[in-house]
């Protein structure tokens, strides 16, 4: 079976040093990947380049097959999503109003939202859990609930490939948990799953796969209890040895999620 | 619905208020009943009031909806033809018009309205270049960038004033653009500014659902499928054609644009498609009726509408920017 997203070879740069540089992985479909690495290993851009916001200076983005960047604008986004960090609204949009947004890829110049996008939206509302939130306004919602919003929005895109901007940031520990079942969830509806995390603890047992982008190493890719080794993350996070619980050798690691 | 009662009704009372009172019962039964009007009243109602009233309605509706398709593009409520400069351009290139090409016309289309769309156009472009940054406009960046250009603007056309004094009929048009005097236009100016009004809120249409995607950022419309530089292209020349329209009838006038929008939202919520209608009606309505009053406060004498609007205008921009300062964080 054909590989749902492949990196071959891609690098790129905002006109400086290049910050992804050769980058291949392959994302099979139904997986959950988590993308991890120190700050401004270029996380952030591996995301947008997957989404196609941005185009590789060389190498290329497969999805499904086909070349990312020879697609249509609105087909990638009727396969791809990408849930930002950071959603600006301006006005007081409410929480329906944003997420009819997402689907925008469907519609065409004359033709506007039908009975199937707001059954679409619905649906997205309630696999997000933010049905309740519909008619608050965006603006004014707290973190958590606006990250359900910002996961809502890219359902409503109806991807097979969700790709997740830190979505644990700035979360409490109840919120972190709450987004991590919604990820599991999302995961048995199909959806695959392609996240930058910064909390290392959340990742076993709940991604199968990890990515780790590292400045100096080339991108490794593995199972969560194949990557989180000490020599590997302190050498990838330039830490000191043994200052970080993650650093302290275990002989096994039992971290299973409660519930 | 009640919008286009509310209209009604105050095309009636400006069209019964004047030096002349013409009752609005007179009217409707000349209208219904077949009751013709005295002579005297059948031409100063057709002649000069409706065309005028007609024009204001145009003039209204035209701001209103350019002012909410910048507001939108810009993601920012302090946008409006006046304040970004967009009428300035349409007023300078409607002076080059009238001093050099007035007698030149292309297709039907004289070189001065061509021209007030060209000034519009380019203008915009300046400042939307000027004021963008990272998805985003900074509102003091857009501000001082509409306020610098409207400012260059409005003294070039003054510059044209002075330098063509000698043709005394070219002064008094530009004199009563410059201050925003609706005059009374003739019927056939009438008719094709109220086609162009028609036309360029039928293309509004489709880039209403676009506007409410745009709010969500640049790049992330871009990942939704949309063609982020075509929309705005589109956006531009829109709404540059409405404040064309409007200020080929009324000249500058401030402020119309920037209030009507903005309450229509405050009552409605942000979403364009909802907006576009309420909005093009409470503009046509508010400019009926300001200049309504404009021309009978101090009747005999007639206030400019522009002026008018400045002092209406001028507090509740005022107010905004405090609110603004708050409530969205730069």
């Amino acid at each position: 079976m054909n590989p749902l997203l492949s990196f071959r070879d891609v690098s790129f740069g905002y006109g400086g040093d290049d910050i992804v540089r050769s980058a291949s992985f392959d994302l099979e479909g139904g997986s959950c990947t988590a993308l991890i690495g120190p700050n401004g290993a270029g996380k952030t851009t591996l995301l947008r380049l997957a989404a196609g916001t941005l185009q590789c200076r060389s190498g290329s983005v497969v999805l499904n097959g086909e070349q990312l960047h020879s697609l249509p604008l609105s087909r990638v986004a009727r396969t791809v999503a990408l849930v930002p960090q950071q959603l600006i609204v301006p006005f007081q949009f409410t929480v329906r109003e944003v997420v009819e947004q997402g689907r925008t890829p469907y519609l065409s110049f004359l033709r506007g939202p039908m009975r199937e996008d707001r059954v679409a939206v619905d649906r997205a509302l309630e696999l997000a859990d933010v049905t309740g939130l519909q008619r608050r306004v965006f603006n004014e919602l707290s973190g958590g609930e606006r990250q359900r919003v910002k996961i809502a929005l890219g359902l409503a895109q109806q991807p097979k490939l969700l790709l997740l901007d830190e979505p644990t940031q700035n979360l409490d520990i109840g919120r972190q948990v709450e987004l991590i079942d919604l990820l599991h969830f999302l995961g048995a509806e199909g959806i695959t799953i392609f996240s930058s995390i910064h909390d290392l603890q959340l990742l076993e047992g709940n991604f199968s796969s990890t990515i780790l982008l590292s400045p100096d190493t080339t991108l490794m890719k593995g199972t969560p209890g194949e990557i989180l080794k000490p020599a590997i993350l302190e050498k990838a996070f330039n830490c000191p040895p043994r200052r970080h619980p993650l650093l302290i050798e275990r002989p096994e690691r039992h971290v299973k999620r409660a519930g | 619905m009640s919008l286009v009662i509310v209209l009604g009704i105050a095309f009636l009372v400006s069209l019964a208020t004047g030096a002349v009172r013409i009752p609005a019962t007179a009217m409707l039964a000349a209208l219904f009943r077949g009751h013709p009007l005295s002579e005297t009243q059948q031409i100063i109602l057709l002649q000069v009031r409706l065309p005028r009233v007609l024009a204001s309605g145009v003039v209204g509706a035209g701001l209103a909806i350019s002012g909410l398709m910048f507001q939108g593009l810009f993601r920012n409520p302090m946008a409006d033809p006046y304040v970004i400069g967009s009428s300035g351009g349409a007023v300078l290139g409607a002076c080059i018009g009238i001093y050099f090409f007035s007698q030149i016309s292309f297709f039907g289309f004289s070189a001065i309205a061509l021209l007030a769309f060209a000034g519009s156009v380019i203008t915009m472009v300046i400042v939307y270049l000027l004021a963008r940054s990272s998805g985003g406009t900074n509102v003091v960046t857009l501000l001082l960038a509409g306020f610098a250009v409207s400012t260059m603007l409005g003294y070039s056309s003054y510059l044209f004033e002075t330098l063509g004094a000698n043709s005394g009929q070219n002064q008094t048009i530009l004199l009563s653009w410059l201050h925003g005097v609706i005059g009374i236009p003739r019927w056939t100016q009438l008719t094709v500014s109220g086609v162009f009004l028609v036309v360029a809120s039928v293309l509004a249409m489709p880039m209403m659902r676009r506007l409410n995607t745009l709010a969500l950022g640049d790049e992330y419309a871009h990942q939704l499928g949309l063609r982020v530089e075509y929309t705005r292209i589109g956006i531009i020349l829109t709404g540059s054609l409405l404040t064309a329209v409007a200020v080929s009838l009324g000249g500058l006038i401030s402020f119309a644009g920037l209030i009507v929008p903005h309450v229509a939202r405050l009552l409605l919520g942000p979403d364009h498609v909802r907006l576009l209608p309420v909005t093009a009606l409470s503009g046509a309505i508010f400019l009926v009726i300001a200049d309504t009053l404009a021309r009978s406060i101090l009747a005999p004498t007639e206030i400019p509408v522009g002026i008018l609007m400045a002092f209406l205008g001028g507090p509740f921009f005022l107010y905004l920017l405090r609110k603004t300062k708050r409530s969205y964080t730069l």
